[in-house]
């Protein structure tokens, strides 16, 4: 059975583009992230971390990989989607558009990003469409390991004044912006969570807040609200700007094109 | 349609995505491997079998995982076998979203089954519904695998 089949004719169009953006908001993310994990495979605190930041840009980029594959469905390209768009076109979350200068900021990263593209993946599945669920729920096993080391290492960074310092600094930056991608106060977030596809705004929030509100405590960091719509570029779904070049061209291949095999 | 395991209704395929080529890409293979126990691999059968998804099967049975030494069969790998006219559809799942062998596996799936003569082409149909898990290792792999030393 094909996903056209398991659904999409008889969704409307206004559910149909917001479950497009936000399935590629999905893809991008962790095509992103996936870049900036895998920056830190040596260089890490420790040889055992870089190999886990390793692993984890690896699981990031097979995430991906089927994302981009399950939008053939919504009459996209997935090849071109993976190696022909433009900078501005990516719709990768606001804190992975520069690269994660230190192991803390590789850490929350993990625990704010990551962790909201987990709490945005599992809505996705609940919401039962069936042509990714089953995808989705082998992504979570592999997401649940990325919380387990982000969580231990979150703690034990905290347990310094430096570590507490730049942990606070990066979770500051990133949650607001973060919060808004993730549960947008938009007609397309409201037409898909009507249509049960995701969760409301609201819900997404409170579940994000329940993962990561005992490690904001560490740091006397409470859950900021979300970021307002003014710069809001509806389309993608997040703010202005884009990831930086230097990721994207990695993303897309650009120096292997001439190397591709089969 | 053979299926191996049972499957939630509205299990859905993936298709592959290959990479563009552009016109001057390298050839394709350019790198060969030893994996998937080809040196171990049976002789072409003599004669079409009567039930070819069953003989299907048993080929597979004869690939194995490039990472641990029991077959795609064993590891839970392999969801259903279809034949129709000399071509053969293969769905399989692969250990991780990202698993590092995902070519080397196809490409053991396809030179093994095509190997006979009986068999004209082969499809691989990559299948996530539902999700891999140690569960799905076979008695039988779990027993090679620990007379290997590998606890499952």
């Amino acid at each position: 059975m094909s996903g056209v089949e398991a659904g999409l004719p008889g969704m409307d169009d206004a559910v149909r583009t917001a479950f497009r953006r936000l399935l590629l908001s999905l893809a991008d993310s962790k095509r992103i992230l996936g870049i900036r994990y895998s920056d830190w495979l040596l260089g890490a605190p420790s040889i055992e971390a870089g190999i886990a930041a390793s692993s984890m840009a690896q699981d990031e980029w097979g995430h991906a990989r089927l994302l981009y594959a399950s939008l053939k469905d919504f009459g996209d390209d997935p090849v071109a989607l993976e190696h022909d768009r433009q900078a501005a076109e990516y719709a990768s979350m606001e804190a992975l558009d520069a690269p994660f200068d230190d192991w803390a900021r590789v850490i929350a990263g993990a625990v704010v990003v990551d962790g909201a593209l987990a709490v945005a993946l599992r809505a996705v599945a609940e919401g039962g469409y069936e042509p990714i669920e089953g995808r989705i729920s082998k992504m979570l096993g592999e997401e649940a390991f990325h919380r387990s080391l982000a969580e231990a290492w979150f703690r034990r960074l905290a347990g310094s004044e430096e570590g507490a310092r730049r942990l606070k600094g990066a979770v500051e930056e990133w949650l607001a912006p973060t919060l808004r991608v993730l549960a947008p106060d938009d007609e397309g977030h409201r037409v898909l969570a009507a249509a049960g596809l995701t969760l409301p705004a609201a819900e997404l929030r409170a579940r994000l807040a329940e993962r990561v509100s005992p490690l904001l405590e560490l740091l006397s960091v409470e859950m900021p609200e979300p970021l307002g719509l003014d710069d809001w570029d509806e389309g993608r779904g997040r703010g202005p700007g884009h990831p930086a070049e230097e990721a994207v061209e990695r993303a897309r291949g650009d120096l292997n094109r001439a190397l591709f095999v089969e | 349609m053979v299926e191996l395991t049972t499957r939630s209704p509205g299990g859905v395929t993936l298709p592959v995505v290959e990479a563009p080529r552009p016109e001057d890409a390298l050839p394709k293979r350019v790198t060969s491997h030893a994996s998937g126990g080809r040196d171990l691999w049976s002789d072409p059968m003599e004669e079409a079998p009567g039930d070819p998804e069953a003989s299907v099967i048993e080929l597979l049975h004869e690939v194995l995982d490039p990472e641990l030494p029991i077959s795609l069969v064993d590891l839970g790998l392999i969801y259903g076998v279809e034949f129709d006219e000399g071509r053969v559809r293969v769905d399989l799942t692969f250990t991780a979203t990202a698993c590092p062998c995902m070519e080397f596996i196809r490409e053991d799936v396809k030179d093994r089954l095509t190997r006979e003569r009986w068999v004209e082409a082969v499809e691989i149909r990559e299948v996530w519904n539902p999700p891999w898990t140690r569960e799905r290792i076979t008695r039988r792999g779990r027993e090679q695998l620990r007379t290997m030393g590998v606890g499952v």
